[in-house]
């Protein structure tokens, strides 16, 4: 690894030292549109290089070239031009306005941007203004509903959660199925750093959630191994290629400030569902004693108003109490500030970005503040050298993200199970026991005070992280360069988290300082060739090798029992009931790659890459992998002639592989020290899953057809795609029956087939000079399929409902994540088993549906007014199923109001006795009740939904009110968020609701309630 | 130009191809690959009454939520929790013994016989880890029926993923010649562990006694169902050598330095790790209590105290098995914290965790005796057994005079004639000792088997067993999915409930 650091740099100074300096000239000119009306912010750059200039408002520009060099002109909507500097110093230049998508460039693998057209493969294109307005605290979230296939679930933490972004369904079982996040070029670490399971726990973010949106310029979405083919093993799932802002050339130093402020409030205040009729208590009865009113069930008497006793010893009156929901959270808010300049010297543009955001959760002392800051700096160290440097600084500070799922430490669960009589201000007001400790108000010790959760219970964290990319290029001659690239991603991560003295179920406390330290680095060198034969042929080829190394160095140290209370630091902890580790994780990829792109006089385009990776997680003789891929496009509109109502019509079809490969230390079992008892060193098999030491990469095939269409004067896009992609040797931690001592096994050979189609219309309703209404279209449509598992297993367990009575399974020939739970008894003909009791006895365990939606949509429309625009997006998701621990929950206690038939009377329930008699038996309904939480039939919900996703209106003040002030120009909008669901068949919860980010989808317990935000977002440039 | 092309091409190739290191790279720097077989007998000891993290998760759910309450030896009004009170099922509490021994003890028991036994000179570390393993395995098949025996905890040596659940009958078969063996094989000539070993300190003598104990234990297990079995292995087990004192005692020693590795898992849920007794969560059943007034037990003042820590005989109140905290608003005493409740010298984390007291061997020994199944005098093995009970309290610093002893003893003699008195007298001793030793789940078991003391249960609405004492616990559902062998275990012993009998509870 050293050697070869060494051997790059001596590489670069061999370049810098052969550099040659040509003879220059001054060229300047004007850049005019349609009917000679001047450009103003053109780019001209002298072709090959990034040596440039911006024409000014008079459309002038001037600039020192190279004599005999090509300059390119390009605007926005116009169809960028070359010429060549000839003798004359003056060159004027007139551009014609784009008609057509002939001539649309975008980013592909590895940043190198190509035109649209000869792409074999479907890629979608985001601007960053899209981002900006209507921002979200993580970034994947604004994405959603915005591209086709894209399938976005984003856990329900309020902000500083993670998401879960998947494109073309998922391709492993228990592996990564997220794509690779790449900021400009170098791939950073999206790992989750925390997340809650079936027994609770908070979630601890991403790491595409700390990108700032004020620095993107776009971000491009390559779907599936084809586009992503280059980037190897990481990509299998795709890419979401991340680029940011750069210099630009101004008159002085260009300022631009951007002011985001939104409020956020409950989406859903009031459990609409629960029951309000009946109390706090049990069998019936209305509490008269402290004993009875500990209770989180609302199986008590008829509320009446009447003066009762609750855990406090304070009577107040039975009667309902529906807004403990509203009267908790608050009203959030996050205030986001950026400031950016940017300008240019004869020799270098840069870029230099600050931003503060300061989020403030709807949970009471829960929020968020985040800085970003990035610098880059583009510098043309001469005729053929460049070198591009991207540094990002971001330090994020999070104050007790909420935990979710099971009840220890979560206000969400809390509240949730409040009976219907107990108000939230005696919670509030009544926290301790005279000696400090939680007075618990129910008779569950895990239930929390949800203030003392918020409050007492602790949970900071801090990350520092600095991303960048170090890129010199070098160009031998205008078609033949060569690049180097360093790109680093490091962050430091401290969380502490203090479970406080007084806990009913821990009475001493305690307490964890976890320190994560990631750091990886790539280092690249690549090779271009781009060149034309005359104008009927082209090639355009690359070949490169990169050095992946990951490093994760992570302490922990911590204890139970505080012996001061609440004194909370490590030394008031016995030292023998301190723990504390170490652990240090490396990973290594190392990879050579090269791609080929042929052309055939502007219409035909053949792509191949191929890419060789070896892992360090392998072992010897499995580790390396040899991917393919292969993709052409065909531009029909320009080999033949067609009819008029087509402008633009391109076919497309590729076929690619990718591998993965596995977690360091997977191939043997280690053994693991646990301090000592009585003078005795303890040790035991270290984890609870059966290594494999014969595990090869797995291997993701895709193939893609689909065409891209403009019709009817460009009115109507249509972008097609149909797809197949494949995953074989699926390295699968498949749960086992812990009976076998662990509680999952890695295999080798899963196989999970995923088929879909997606769908972009695109279509300018209307459009002359003063009004525009452009509308689109996207739809994606996956259907997924495990095709086989390990040997003649049948089933696989990767997930499971703190309830315990639901679980996420993969199924052979059912799709991804299916939803399982105990289903009721049922007699031959179908009716309801009961016991003879009279209860409604718990049957086989049985597939309700994926959790993972097949179908994902989004409907935009764009509307400007002259100055004035007016957005909305509407998005769902639809085919998936969830099973709601809430509701579950909330049957058992009393409180949704389906349980409130029988109260009175008891319940005969409908159905047979085991001898296939007619039921008959009468049973108390709480018991009745009780019983069906056994049974996940009730509490399954089809998760489709609509969601009004996003409303923006803004207003661009017209650049003549500003008349001589600096001021350059200024929009203010409007923006709203989450503004209503439109339609969902889920009693109480969100459907997106989900307490974690992993493969195991469509299970759901206590969550933070959805939230809408509504603010106002002001941008100036200066 | 070609010659630099040259030079960045063959530099390109050998980046990829440099993995000389990856095989070095891979190997885990933060958990070695072996350790000393020492290591490995003492967590794996320390595994059976619980584990790291949350030491108490068995113990509090399978010995206090459930077995204490179901053979009333303790109570909670908390019906919605303590559920054995009521006889409801909640899944996570049923399960907890189950899921949590497989990954646990018996995975680094079956790993640590396999290691032993690859080496003579460790034989009798591999002797006391058979025995532990038996250990384990009882207390599972007791709880359950029939589990996973002969597949269990070979996920890794044999690749083993969905073990077969195995018949009670053939696992008892099975442990019986486990404890004969490993007891035999023990050889003062090898190594002997001595601070690794937690039971006896590496006193070979005491862990054969402890071996014919237990297998006296199982052989009276099957005294309904297998007459004959039971009959020889308890003559094999008597005549081999049991328990003669309390020293014998078999019993897990803990330390009190604050760590939930270093503690006795019943104690860190009474005090400080979960705080079950003076949260007035739990606390002695009324059954209980008011058997020990009765007989004048001098445990009492030992094993009982009011919140306040009032332990005055007089004072002392058990709450009635079945009460919700609506039913304790219709007693006399209406504030929990009247009540008695496990006291707090009971619960210190250095307490002995009891595996098997020397007072119980005695006592089997005594029915083994009555059943003409053993030669001796049973009176003077039943007498014996009373006073050791009493006096194990020593264990929890509650020293009992000699006095005290002998009233109880006179206050409740041996029975003449009926075996039936005689059983009941012995069994009745027998619920007092894994009593007040808190070993309720072992109470639980004998319980089942004898029937003594007569209980009478309650009826609680919505109970899962139509008013009856729950005779095992129910599987973990999550087996249902992942473990198609369950299926066999439920045909062959009957509907996973509650209510269905296990094969030697006949």
């Amino acid at each position: 690894m050293k050697k070869h650091v060494l051997i790059f740099k001596i590489l670069i100074l061999t370049l810098l030292t052969s550099l040659g300096f040509a003879q220059s000239v001054e060229v300047k000119g004007r850049v005019s549109g349609e009917g000679g009306t001047p450009i103003y912010g053109a780019n001209v750059v002298v072709k090959g290089s990034r040596q440039g200039a911006i024409s000014d408002e008079k459309g002038d520009y001037r600039i020192q070239v190279p004599k005999g060099s090509t300059l390119t002109v390009s605007f926005i909507g116009y169809v960028a031009k070359d010429v060549i500097v000839g003798n004359s110093s003056v060159i004027n230049v007139s551009l014609a306005p784009q008609s057509s998508v002939l001539d649309e460039v975008v980013v592909t693998a590895l940043g190198i941007k190509k035109e649209k057209k000869a792409l074999g493969y479907s890629v979608t294109e985001v601007k960053g203004e899209e981002l900006t307005q209507a921002r979200t605290v993580n970034l994947a979230n604004s994405l959603q509903g915005r591209v086709a296939g894209l399938n976005i679930a984003n856990t329900a933490t309020g902000a500083g959660g993670s998401a879960r972004i998947i494109i073309r369904g998922n391709g492993s079982i228990s592996g990564n199925n997220q794509p690779l996040i790449v900021v400009d070029g170098t791939p950073i670490n999206n790992d989750n750093l925390g997340s809650a399971g079936m027994w609770g726990g908070g979630d601890s973010g991403d790491g595409i959630s700390s990108l700032n949106p004020d620095e993107i310029e776009t971000i491009t979405v390559l779907k599936g191994a084809t586009a992503s083919a280059l980037y190897g093993s990481r990509a299998s799932n795709g890419v979401i290629l991340v680029t940011t802002k750069g210099g630009k050339a101004n008159r002085g130093i260009g300022v631009e400030i951007n002011s985001n402020f939104v409020g956020e409030s409950l989406l859903i205040p009031t459990y609409k569902d629960y029951q309000y009729e009946y109390g706090a208590g049990n069998n019936g009865i209305k509490p008269t004693t402290i004993a009875e009113a500990l209770t989180s069930n609302s199986w008590g008497s008829r509320l009446d108003g009447s003066s009762a006793i609750q855990f406090d010893g304070v009577s107040r009156p039975y009667s309902a109490v529906r807004d403990n929901q509203q009267n908790f959270y608050r009203v959030g808010s996050t205030f986001t500030n950026s400031v950016a300049l940017t300008g240019a010297t004869e020799t270098m543009t840069y870029r230099l970005s600050m931003n503060d955001l300061n989020n403030k959760s709807v949970i009471p002392n829960s929020g968020l503040r985040r800085n970003n800051f990035a610098l880059n700096v583009n510098a043309n160290l001469g005729k053929n050298l460049s070198i591009v440097t991207n540094v990002k600084y971001i330090l994020e500070r999070t104050n007790n993200r909420p935990r979710l799922s099971d009840s220890p430490g979560s206000a969400t669960y809390a509240i949730n199970a409040m009976p219907t009589s107990l108000g939230i201000a005696a919670l509030e007001a009544n926290r301790y026991n005279a000696d400090g400790s939680e007075k618990t108000w129910s008779d569950n010790i895990y239930i929390q005070n949800p203030y003392i959760a918020a409050y007492d219970w602790r949970q900071e964290d801090k990350k520092g992280r600095i991303i960048g990319v170090i890129e010199p290029r070098f160009n031998f001659t205008d078609w033949l360069f060569v690049r180097g690239r360093l790109g680093f991603d490091n962050f430091n991560y401290r969380n502490l988290s203090i479970t406080p003295y007084g806990t009913p179920f821990q009475p001493r406390g305690g307490m964890n300082v976890a320190n994560r330290n990631f750091t990886e680095t790539n280092t690249e060198l690549l090779l271009g060739v781009n060149r034309k034969f005359g104008d009927t042929f082209g090639i355009n080829a690359l070949f490169g090798g990169n050095l992946m190394r990951q490093v994760y160095q992570n302490s922990n140290y911590g204890g139970n029992n505080f012996n001061i209370p609440f004194f909370y630091d490590i030394s008031n902890i016995d030292p023998a009931a301190r723990n504390s580790s170490e652990n240090y994780i490396e990973k290594r990829i190392n990879s050579v790659y090269g791609s080929a792109e042929f052309s055939y006089k502007n219409y035909l385009f053949i792509t191949a890459t191929a890419r060789n990776d070896w892992f360090s997680t392998l072992a010897a003789g499995n580790n390396s992998i040899l991917y393919p891929s292969v993709g052409g496009s065909f531009v029909l509109s320009e080999a033949v002639k067609m009819p008029k109502a087509i402008n633009f019509l391109k076919l497309r079809g590729s076929w690619a592989q990718a591998g993965g490969d596995t977690d360091p230390y997977n191939l043997s079992l280690y053994y693991g020290l646990a301090g000592a008892h009585l003078g005795a060193p303890l040790a035991q098999i270290n984890g609870d899953r059966v290594p494999n030491s014969n595990l090869q990469p797995l291997t993701s095939t895709t193939s893609e057809v689909g065409f891209d269409a403009r019709l009817f004067n460009n009115k109507l896009g249509i972008d097609f795609a149909l797809y197949t992609r494949k995953t074989t040797n699926d390295i699968v931690g498949a749960t086992i029956s812990n009976t076998s001592g662990y509680n999952s096994a890695l295999f080798n050979v899963g196989q999970i087939s995923n088929r879909g189609i997606e769908l972009l219309l695109t279509y300018r309703v209307a459009g002359n000079k003063d009004f525009n209404w452009d509308a689109s279209f996207n739809m994606g449509y996956n259907q997924s399929e495990v095709v086989s598992l390990y040997g003649d297993l049948k089933t696989l367990r990767v997930d499971e409902n703190r309830t315990r009575i639901a679980y996420i399974h993969q199924d052979v020939g059912l799709p991804y994540s299916q939803v399982k739970g105990f289903t009721y008894k049922r007699s031959p003909t179908g009716a309801i088993v009961y016991d003879s009791q009279g209860y409604p006895m718990q049957g086989d365990l049985v597939n309700f549906g994926t959790g993972v939606a097949p179908t994902t949509l989004g409907f935009n429309n764009a509307f400007r007014y002259k100055g004035i625009g007016v957005s909305f997006l509407i998005d769902g998701k639809f085919g998936g199923v969830i099973y709601s621990g809430t509701n579950a929950y909330a049957n058992r206690r009393g409180l949704l109001n389906t349980t409130l038939e029988g109260r009175e009377t008891g319940i005969v329930g409908v159905g047979v006795n085991e001898k296939g008699e007619p039921n008959a038996v009468k049973v108390p309904a709480q018991q009745y009740y009780e019983r069906l939480f056994n049974i996940a039939d009730p509490f399954v919900y089809s998760a489709d939904f609509l969601k009004l996703r996003q409303v923006i209106i803004d207003y661009t003040i017209p650049a003549r009110v500003f008349g001589k002030s600096p001021i350059k120009g200024a929009s203010i909008s409007l923006v709203g968020r989450n503004l209503a669901i439109l339609m969902k068949s889920t009693p109480n919860i969100d459907p997106e609701s989900t307490y974690n980010n992993s493969n195991a989808q469509g299970l759901e317990l206590a969550g933070v309630p959805p939230t809408r935000t509504v603010g106002v977002n002001l941008n100036l440039k200066f | 130009m070609l010659r630099k092309l040259l030079v960045i091409t063959t530099l390109l190739v050998s980046l990829g191809a440099c993995t000389e290191d990856f095989e070095k790279i891979n190997v885990n720097p933060n958990t070695p690959a072996a350790v000393p077989i020492d290591y490995l007998l003492s967590q794996s000891t320390l595994y059976i009454p619980g584990s790291a993290g949350d030491p108490g998760y068995k113990s509090w759910r399978a010995n206090f939520i459930y077995a204490s309450t179901v053979i009333q030896q303790m109570s909670s009004i908390e019906v919605g929790f303590y559920r054995g009170t009521v006889y409801t099922y909640q899944g996570d509490l049923s399960e907890a013994y189950f899921v949590n021994s497989y990954p646990n003890s018996i995975k680094n028991l079956v790993n640590l016989i396999v290691l032993a036994k690859a080496d003579p000179k460790n034989v009798n570390i591999l002797s006391m880890a058979r025995i532990l393993r038996v250990v384990e395995m009882a207390i599972l098949t007791d709880l359950y029926g029939d589990v996973p025996y002969t597949e269990a905890g070979l996920g890794f040596l044999n690749g083993i993923f969905s073990p077969k659940y195995d018949a009670q009958k053939d696992i008892y078969a099975d442990m019986l010649k486990e404890l004969d063996e490993a007891g035999k094989a023990f050889n003062a000539a090898s190594y002997i562990p001595k601070t690794a070993d937690f039971l006896y300190a590496g006193d070979l003598d005491k862990w054969k006694k402890a071996a014919n104990s237990l297998m006296l234990r199982l052989a009276m297990r099957m005294q309904k169902v297998d007459a004959a079995a039971a009959q020889t292995w308890a003559k094999k087990a008597i005549d081999g050598g049991i328990m003669a004192s309390n020293d014998d005692t078999f019993a897990i020693k803990f330390s009190n330095t604050g760590a939930g590795t270093n503690s006795n898992a019943n104690s860190w849920n009474l005090g400080t790790g979960r705080g079950i007794a003076a949260g007035n969560n739990i606390q002695w059943a009324k059954t209980f209590i008011d058997a020990m007034k009765t007989r004048k037990d001098p445990r009492l003042t030992v094993i009982s105290a009011l919140k306040n820590g009032d332990r005055a005989i007089a004072k002392q109140r058990g709450v009635p098995s079945g009460t919700d905290a609506t039913g304790l608003k219709s007693l006399d005493e209406t504030n929990l914290d009247n009540y008695s409740r496990v006291a707090p010298n009971m619960y210190a984390l250095e307490n002995p965790f009891f595996i098997m007291t020397h007072a119980e061997a005695r006592l089997l020994k005594a029915e083994a005796i009555e059943r003409g199944w053993a030669t001796g005098t049973a009176k003077t093995e039943f007498d014996a057994g009373q006073a050791a009970g009493v006096r194990q309290l020593a264990s929890y610093s509650g020293v009992v005079a000699d006095a005290d002893v002998a009233t109880y003893a006179a206050a409740n003699p041996y029975p003449a004639g009926a075996l039936d008195a005689k059983m009941n007298a012995i069994h009745t001793e027998m619920w007092l000792v894994t009593g007040s030793t808190l070993n309720h789940i072992e109470g639980w078991s004998n319980w089942r088997r004898t029937g003594y003391p007569v209980l009478t249960p309650v009826n609680y609405p919505g109970n899962e067993t139509n008013g009856q004492i729950p005779r095992r616990l129910r599987y973990p559902q999550g087996e249902a999915g992942i473990n198609p062998n369950i299926q066999e275990a439920v045909t062959r012993q009957g509907p996973d409930l509650f209510t269905t009998r296990i094969w030697w509870d006949k």
